[in-house]
């Protein structure tokens, strides 16, 4: 292995890391400071399905259910995500920075990096999980809460191992390809849908088995937080880790590696064909630098089409998804006291619109339609100022606030667009399913309220841009508050002490009256809409006052 | 039009107790060849980023074409093209759809000259410009500086990456703009980019004018470089005083230094103690004059504000 190699890749990222892994604790103690709140006795009452469905443990308590909520979800989406991106940026990201040349220009092997990359992304995992696992001590005798029945051990083993599974795969696919996007999206890819498919498809009994391609099954498929930890499931998590790591072993030696270059594209390739190229150059040639607004949008196409996927397709399956639900797990949900309720939402999952909410429009929608919009938000400016284009863009002759407005304009431009497809595909979805107590209104109405929702974080992120001039502080400032402010819209209603700071939530603005049902209120509307005009205008100001660097 | 390309009074910039740039008073005329000079971090950068509006000075001003570098940056902009140093572009955009981009921030160019342009400097637009080697993509930099036909080109670092064909067509090109009565206004650390265009060249060095001058008129500044063999081992101290002197090297029995007074006073000095074998004299290069500008700064001889 190769010290140099690894203490730098840990310098490289030990900082994201260590924020993760500190928000997620923090997360954790003011998640259980709510729930030492609440009145925990319907707790006891549900059904143990339920309970292991959802991976609570049966005699968790208050400390249970904050440990779970928390670790299971947020805990373990943060920990892979920082894995992914160690993972895809080891070979394939020193490839595409164009550094890989010049570390192999010294004394060390391909191979010799990438053990030492895999090293490091043990450690860092590692360090972050012990991190997770000391506050799951440190917390509970904080607020006083009791931890008893809780597999802490095995919850935080867990998610060590699922996080560096996604990681391993990541590396293989970088190590095969080359390509940091393609590794990173793709893995990205495989842990959403692994999410969505180990909590849906045990609902409908019969295609639970497909569940069981997927790695995050093998994590929170055996509930390991109530259940303990599960001997098969962890085999099966370190067998993913080393056979990814053995490919990538195998490709990092065999193929040619890439000087720093760009991604051939279908465009591209349309473009170069004579056949085609007379057509693809009107419509995607000069036509997407005709000016700053569309050139930003042609820049971030490729998000939008995944992201604006991922919502068509669970619009079109959740809606008949809800149909396979047996009615006895309906009754049960049914019955669920609002405590309960608002955790998993606000909404009551046994109506179908109250499914689809929750399954589309919580989590899944705000996810997909804020992370578009931070990152074209972040990088409006930023980005520019980073790539050092923004010299070349400014010596014309525009003024930087129409460099902003432009900026602005792709970004009104791709919410209006993720919400006409998130409607589209629901819609589609509804009609298929014939669910007739969710309206095209209805429908129509929450669509609206995610992208006024999205711009409110994706203007933040502009902001933030335009006054630093770094992309990643604006990404991480408003992803932060966009996390923070989900938190405080899921469990500050569970506390009656905390209960009435709901409202400063901008998820309460865009949920709160359940638009699906009720329609648009205007009055939430218009406070999303506010926001969204004031970080927008006042990024025109921090922009112009500032001396640019690049 | 004004016949001044760029003027900057007592134009400062200060990044925190670091100073940039130190009461720059500088103006280069239309229709000359300006190079502008200075080792790394001497300050050439921040003046361009300056006077093109993209960082704000602590104090003074500067204007290109009699318009105010901040009041009227949008204006200016119309008059000007900018090639910056380590030039980044869009790696995902052809050179072409580049040289679109720009061109419609600015209302359109003439495309037959680009074309022109494009064919001088044997630039090919098609491939991505992330995938062109530095050269290449230096030439797409270059077209689009150009190919607006701006009253001044300003210039930073351009030669970079340029094979010495494609930098002698480019040095024709400067030529023929300011044969046309525009403005170019080089900016680089090494002589050798300016001194075949340049009509004159002002030196930075810490963030101070140390000198404008004619590059004809360096050239006269006559600095030797004179070395001196002994028959014994010598002490630098008895060259200390010696009016002309600078940057005196002892080795054993042998001195070497700059000089550029009188012989005689020299001569009297070195053998005032020691006894001669042999000296040596040779007119120093033009590069050794910079050098020596780059090491002292030599604020005594400079002209702090020239207009020729």
């Amino acid at each position: 292995m190769l010290a140099n190699v690894f203490t730098k890749s840990i310098r490289d990222r030990w900082i994201t890391a260590g924020i993760g892994a500190v928000a997620v604790a923090v997360f954790f103690w003011f998640g259980a400071a709510v729930y030492r709140d609440v009145d925990t006795s319907f707790y006891y009452e549900f059904p143990r399905v339920w309970l292991e469905l959802v991976g609570l443990p049966e005699n968790g308590g208050v400390a249970g259910i904050a440990f779970g909520a928390i670790f299971n979800l947020i805990g373990a989406f943060v920990l892979t995500g920082i894995a992914i991106g160690i993972g895809a940026s080891s070979i394939a990201g020193e490839e595409s920075n164009g550094t890989f040349g010049l570390l192999l220009g010294n004394p060390v092997s391909r191979r010799g990096v990438l053990i030492s990359k895999a090293a490091s992304l043990v450690f860092i995992i590692g360090s972050m999980t012990l991190l997770l696992w000391a506050s799951g001590y440190v917390v509970p005798r904080l607020v006083n809460i009791n931890m008893g029945g809780i597999h802490v051990e095995a919850l935080i083993l867990a998610l060590f191992l699922n996080a560096l599974a996604h990681g391993f795969i990541a590396m293989s696919i970088g190590a095969w390809t080359g390509s940091r996007n393609a590794a990173s999206s793709a893995t990205v890819g495989l842990m959403v849908v692994g999410y969505l498919a180990a909590g849906l498809l045990p609902l409908v009994g019969s295609i639970e088995w497909l569940a069981r391609f997927f790695p995050w099954w093998y994590y929170s498929g055996s509930s390991p937080v109530s259940s303990g930890v599960d001997t098969l499931h962890t085999i099966v998590l370190v067998l993913v880790s080393m056979v990814a790591f053995a490919i990538a072993y195998i490709g990092v030696a065999r193929r040619d590696l890439k000087e720093k270059s760009t991604a051939v594209t279908l465009l591209d390739r349309l473009r170069a064909n004579p056949k085609t190229q007379k057509m693809i150059e009107r419509i995607a040639g000069s036509a997407r630098v005709s000016r700053i607004s569309i050139k930003t949008t042609s820049e971030h196409q490729g998000l939008l089409t995944i992201t604006g996927s991922i919502m068509f397709y669970m619009g079109i399956l959740i809606p008949a998804f809800y149909n396979f639900i047996p009615d006895d797990f309906i009754n049960v949900i049914s019955q669920f006291p609002d405590a309960i309720i608002a955790m998993i939402g606000g909404v009551d999952m046994s109506t179908a619109s109250g499914f689809i909410t929750g399954e589309i429009f919580s989590l899944v929608g705000p996810i997909a339609l804020i992370s578009l919009m931070v990152v074209m938000g972040s990088r409006a400016l930023a980005g520019e100022e980073e790539r050092h284009t923004i010299g070349l863009l400014m010596a014309n002759p525009i003024t930087r606030s129409h460099v902003i407005r432009e900026k602005i304009v792709a970004m009104l431009v791709y919410g209006v667009l993720f919400g006409i497809i998130t409607f589209l595909g629901t819609w589609l979805g509804v009609l298929i399913s014939g669910n007739d107590d969710v309206s095209a209104t209805g429908i129509f109405s929450v669509s609206v309220m995610l992208v006024l929702l999205g711009w409110v974080f994706g203007a933040i992120a502009l902001a933030v841009g335009a006054a630093k001039g770094r992309s990643r502080s604006a990404s991480l400032v408003a992803t932060g508050v966009a996390v923070a402010s989900f938190f405080v819209f899921s469990f500050f209603p569970l506390s009656a002490s905390f209960e009435s700071w709901t409202v400063v939530s901008p998820f309460e603005q865009y949920l709160g009256s359940d638009p699906l049902l009720n329609g648009i209120a205007w009055a939430d509307a218009g406070v999303l809409a506010t926001i969204a005009l004031f970080f927008f205008a006042v990024s025109i100001p921090l922009f112009n006052r500032r001396d640019l660097t690049g | 039009m004004t016949d001044t390309a760029i003027k900057t009074e007592a134009l400062t910039k200060h990044y925190g107790e670091v100073k940039a740039l130190v009461d720059l008073d500088l103006e280069v005329k239309m229709g000359e060849v300006f190079g502008f000079l200075g080792p790394n971090g001497a300050g050439k950068t921040t003046m361009i980023r300056c006077i093109l509006d993209l960082i704000h000075p602590t104090s003074g001003r500067a204007s290109i074409v009699g318009l105010d570098s901040h009041r009227d940056s949008v204006e200016i902009r119309n008059h000007i093209g900018y090639l910056p140093s380590d030039l980044s572009m869009y790696p995902n955009l052809t050179g072409k759809d580049t040289l679109t981009y720009y061109a419609n921030l600015r209302g359109g160019v003439d495309w037959d000259y680009v074309d022109e342009l494009a064919s001088r400097l044997a630039a090919d637009l098609s491939p991505k410009v992330g995938d062109l080697s530095s050269g290449n993509r230096q030439k797409v930099g270059l077209i689009q500086a150009f190919m607006s036909k701006p009253n001044v080109v300003i210039m930073d670092e351009p030669s970079t990456g340029l094979d010495p064909l494609v930098q002698r067509e480019f040095q024709a090109m400067v030529r023929e703009v300011a044969a046309e009565g525009r403005c170019i206004f080089l900016s680089s650390h090494t002589l050798s980019e300016v001194q075949r265009v340049a009509d004159r060249v002002g030196i930075i060095r810490n963030g101070h004018l140390a000198a404008v001058e004619s590059v004809d008129e360096l050239r006269s500044k006559g600095i030797r470089r004179v070395e001196i063999q002994f028959t014994t081992p010598v002490d630098a101290s008895i060259f200390e005083g010696v009016p002309g002197v600078r940057d005196v090297e002892v080795a054993d029995h042998h001195a070497v230094m700059s000089f550029d007074g009188h012989m005689d006073a020299l001569l009297k000095a070195a053998t005032s103690t020691y006894q001669l074998v042999d000296v040596n004299t040779q007119e120093a290069d033009l590069e050794e004059v910079f050098l020596e500008y780059y090491r002292t700064g030599r604020p005594d001889d400079a002209e702090r504000t020239a207009t020729v």
